[in-house]
């Protein structure tokens, strides 16, 4: 299975000590190890405040897991991890692979536009006015010269 | 709607004389009704007028709300002038906000971004309002739903 990329937010009651999230977070990279997958990135957001209350707090200390993933169990078996821990009140995993395959292609996209642009810039003066024909036979003519 | 047929009437008169010198006989208004391409002298008619023109300005305003269509079919002329209102009123062209930035990928961990797009009872602004393009708004949807399933932002009000 081909690799993918996701992102795994969730959110612990606010009045939960740093080190049991620690521990958690321990437990969740080494199941992330066990099936060979590889946290990209770690952030710690803190303690902010909730748009809407969850389960009666209106702050929450999120954390933000970036993960590789290689086999197909493996979100399966930290989303259980979440879901059993009582300090988690929150959780989500979002598939990223697929967006940053999209934005790559554009940006590639966007990049082969631009190192054709020279040529297209001159054309899109000509276009403004009736000079279309003018403009070329310049370029020739300096080209000449 | 009888003052707004006289308004129309006064910027068509500097389009009219145009049309008279090819017809031979300037007197004869009613009858230049039958040759309805040239429309532009019988300036109440045009409003019955527009519909089968409607199809152009209709695909040009894309802005519409509503009265956009009438307001483009008014620039038959509008093609070159762009915000030029024959009513007085003008209507900026909006641009999709994230085009101009050259996004590629909407971020729902930015709520703070996000928030600009919703309304004050949380809910996502439509793109006639805010201008933006249909794939961006189709990211932008995606975002901030994503953004309230983890909390970073309300679905209703904000409390």
């Amino acid at each position: 299975m081909d690799e993918r990329l996701y992102d795994m937010i969730f959110i612990c009651r606010p009045a939960t000590p740093e080190e049991e999230i620690d521990k958690l977070l321990a437990t969740l990279e080494h199941t992330i190890e066990e099936r060979a997958g590889k946290v990209e990135k770690k952030e710690k957001w803190g303690a902010r405040k909730m748009a809407y209350r969850v389960h009666r707090h209106r702050e929450g200390y999120y954390v933000l897991l970036v993960l590789r993933a290689t086999q197909g169990d493996m979100v399966h078996e930290l989303e259980r991890r979440l879901k059993v821990s009582d300090i988690v009140i929150k959780y989500m995993t979002v598939r990223l692979d697929e967006d940053m395959k999209r934005q790559k292609r554009l940006a590639q996209r966007r990049e082969k536009k631009a190192s054709r642009r020279p040529r297209a810039g001159g054309r899109s003066h000509g276009h403004g006015g009736g000079e279309q024909p003018a403009a070329p036979s310049q370029a020739q003519a300096q080209a000449q010269q | 709607m009888a003052d707004e047929t006289q308004k129309e009437s006064q910027p068509e008169q500097p389009q009219a004389p145009e049309p008279r010198p090819h017809e031979p006989r300037p007197q004869d208004q009613p009858r230049s009704a039958e040759g309805a391409p040239v429309a532009a002298p019988a300036a109440p008619r045009s409003a019955e007028s527009r519909p089968p023109e409607g199809g152009r300005p209709r695909g040009e305003g894309r802005g519409g709300e509503g009265r956009g269509p009438r307001e483009g079919g008014g620039g038959g002329a509008g093609r070159e002038g762009g915000k030029r209102g024959r009513r007085g009123f003008y209507r900026k062209k909006k641009v999709c906000r994230f085009c101009v930035d050259r996004v590629d990928y909407i971020d729902y961990k930015k709520p703070e971004q996000l928030m600009t797009f919703i309304q004050e009872r949380g809910k996502i602004m439509p793109r006639r309002i805010t201008g933006t393009c249909s794939r961006h708004q189709r990211w932008l949807a995606e975002a901030i739903k994503r953004a309230r399933n983890i909390a970073l932002m309300p679905f209703g009000g904000a409390r």
